[in-house]
């Protein structure tokens, strides 16, 4: 894929949004409040739907890559890198398909993702466990995905809609 | 910026259907992951050389006992009432499920001498044999023990 | 371009206030292992529970291909076969004939792993229990030295094979050892595998590695030697974080001849069932210590000799012992139990039971 510089500074500054995301998220833990292994609000996602419209599945994949393997290097936990690559992939793969769809708006391709992102990482986590063990908590992960996909989607949907007063993005 | 389809902002009928499909998926895994209650109900497991072979409530057994071969040896599992216990002072708690192993022809008796059953993490164990009876799940109680020493 | 890049950190920063992350914790494995004679039961918790469930079976049948005295070709078996020549070891038995000496010698006897022969002559290595002629026994217990078991190189230089040998006529038997050595090893592989916390029990022995899920400690209870059928009868419950416990009584494993009951903690001084007023002993010790030492192969190895040598005994060596701190709670044939200090509040009685309770320091 060849990419202006434009485009690549684009793509390299939403990088460095998502990973902020995530840390922020991680400084917050929502366990507390959802004692639930794996519940996470999934606000690096917003980059990600954003990332989808405004520029396009190629370089929205570009980024979560980026995002993923920084990630988990930054974490030091290589481990982390099949849950977030899971997790990460199947909801671009989700919202991709979903984005398709003219109908939907972006609170529909939003909770697609998140619960694809939930599925994903439960994959993951009975890959790497050898055991069907975390499907156990699969229902109440989907559950909660309607709920973190809706905020995801709000949170988008507030940034383009302030992006169409700026008139930077034509459309 | 690249011209891309604008995003609708306001949430439509389609929404609804990826949710609709969510909860459902969601139900559907429930039903079949919560189906055997593991955490709650009270299951009996065997397993001989270390591989789980027969699974099963405690109440299953009320249709009749049911035998293992283990490692040359014929043991057979039952519901409490089943048999005269060696110790007739054990009885299985008020209103909770006991099994035991009623027979054994291993030397050693320990299996059956173990007695009755009735909580989770309880187990009889045949050495001769390489059988265990385990109970897993059930509610924990206030005076549960996580190990048992002796 | 300015005024996005505004506008997504002003997002970043509203959304700030909510988080997750996952909690690893809950994933957890058990396993039931059949080895050294009896029933283990071991659950892992933590990421890596399942590899670390199989690592811990791996440990556990590794040692018993090594230190068993019923498998032929374990190097306890060879060296039991040896007839006093010297036969080349590996460092698990070279380091537990070290702690079994350094034990016989703190016991003033009561633990000695040449009892071998006794034993088998009263047939409890191969379940075909008899009552031994007393000339038999006496015969026997001259076999019993700790003092011809040999090393070397001893102390280790790390050069050369390591060999040992034993006295003419004499065998070994690590029954009263070995599981708390294996205790001390998977302390290891719980590490090894960063798992949070694990329970193992091993036959008599408990390791309490961590804390429970819910953060509280893990509860033992100590069986009720006057009740061993009913497996909800304790004499008291242990609260234990990071710790092994340890008992022996002669509950556990005994036949019966003539109207009388025989059991399988032979006394090293007369080759008779040890008869010193205990029913059970129950030693405790933190499974960490900042030198390293094996406090579960002390566990095992204090529950037997302390149960052969009596209240009083046990209590003076309590008293003397210097480090690392290990707590005892012992169950007496007249309706006592003795719960030494350090297990203050770590020891709940069982007020069903009957028992007298008293605390010593």
């Amino acid at each position: 894929m060849k990419l202006t510089t434009k485009q690549l500074t684009l793509c390299a500054l939403l990088t460095a949004m998502a990973l902020a995301l995530s840390y922020l998220e991680n400084l917050f833990p929502l366990s507390l409040a959802v004692p639930l292994p794996g519940v996470k609000l999934g606000l690096a996602n917003i980059v990600t739907v954003f990332a989808l419209y405004a520029l396009g599945p190629g370089q929205a994949l570009l980024i979560l890559l980026a995002r993923c393997f920084l990630g988990s290097l930054f974490a030091g936990n290589m481990n982390a890198l099949i849950f977030s690559l899971f997790g990460g992939l199947s909801a671009l793969g989700t919202m991709v398909l979903l984005s398709r769809r003219r109908g939907l708006s972006l609170y529909g391709v939003s909770a697609g993702g998140a619960a694809a992102h939930n599925c994903g990482q439960i994959a993951a986590a009975a890959l790497t466990l050898g055991s069907a063990a975390p499907l156990y908590y699969l229902p109440v992960l989907l559950a909660v995905s309607l709920l973190t996909g809706g905020l995801t989607g709000l949170a988008c949907a507030c940034l383009f809609q302030g992006l169409r007063r700026t008139g930077l993005m034509k459309g | 910026m690249p011209m891309r389809p604008f995003p609708k902002l306001r949430p439509t009928a389609w929404d609804a259907l990826v949710v609709l499909a969510v909860i459902v998926l969601a139900a559907g895994t429930a039903f079949f992951q919560w189906r055997g209650g593991s955490s709650g109900e009270l299951t009996a497991v065997v397993s001989i050389d270390g591989a789980e072979v027969d699974r099963f409530a405690p109440a299953d057994l009320l249709e009749g006992p049911r035998t293992y071969h283990a490692n040359g040896y014929t043991l057979t599992v039952a519901m409490a009432m089943d048999y005269e216990t060696p110790s007739p002072g054990i009885l299985p708690p008020k209103g909770e499920a006991g099994i035991c192993v009623s027979s054994s022809d291993c030397p050693t008796q320990d299996c059956v001498r173990t007695g009755i059953l009735s909580r989770g993490g309880q187990s009889a164990v045949c050495l001769p044999g390489r059988f265990v009876l385990r109970l897993e799940g059930g509610a924990a109680e206030d005076g549960g023990v996580d190990a048992v020493l002796g | 371009m300015k005024r996005l890049t505004a506008y997504a950190l002003f997002l970043a920063l509203l959304l700030s206030g909510c988080g997750a992350s996952a909690d690893p914790d809950t994933a957890q494995e058990s396993i039931q292992v059949i080895a050294m004679d009896t029933a283990m039961l071991i659950t892992t918790y933590g990421e890596r529970s399942v590899p670390a469930a199989y690592a811990a079976e791996d440990c556990i049948r590794d040692l018993e291909a090594k230190l068993s005295r019923t498998i032929e070709d374990s190097e306890v078996s060879r060296l039991n076969a040896a007839g006093g020549e010297p036969v080349e070891i590996g460092e698990d038995l070279w380091e537990l004939l070290d702690l079994a000496r350094s034990y016989s010698d703190y016991t003033g006897g009561a633990f000695d792993i040449t009892i071998a022969p006794v034993v088998s002559a009263w047939g409890f290595t191969e379940d075909s229990f008899q009552v031994p002629f007393p000339a038999t026994v006496k015969k026997l217990l001259m076999l019993v030295d700790m003092t011809s078991v040999s090393q070397s190189p001893y102390p280790l230089t790390g050069e050369g094979p390591l060999t040992a040998s034993l006295g003419p006529g004499q065998e070994i038997d690590l029954g009263g050892i070995a599981k708390g050595y294996a205790a001390d090893k998977l302390v290891e592989v719980f590490k090894e595998h960063a798992c949070p916390r694990a329970l193992a029990q091993l036959g008599g022995n408990v390791l309490a590695y961590g804390g429970r899920p819910d953060g509280t400690p893990w509860r033992v209870g100590i069986q009720d030697p006057a009740r061993p059928d009913d497996k909800n009868a304790f004499a008291g419950v242990l609260e234990l974080t990071d710790a092994f416990a340890v008992t022996s009584g002669g509950y556990q494993r005994y036949f019966e001849q003539d109207g009388k009951t025989y059991h399988h903690i032979i006394d090293p001084a007369t080759g008779y069932p040890a008869d010193s007023g205990l029913t059970s002993v129950t030693v405790v010790a933190d499974c960490e210590t900042p030198e390293g030492y094996r406090t579960g192969t002390m566990c095992d190895a204090f529950s037997t000799a302390l149960f052969v040598m009596g209240e009083e005994k046990a209590l003076d060596l309590w008293r003397s012992w210097t480090a690392p701190a290990f707590e005892l709670v012992l169950v007496t044939e007249d309706g006592r139990v003795v719960v030494t200090g350090g297990l203050k509040d770590r020891f709940t009685p069982d007020e069903s039971s009957g028992y007298a309770y008293e605390t010593v320091s």
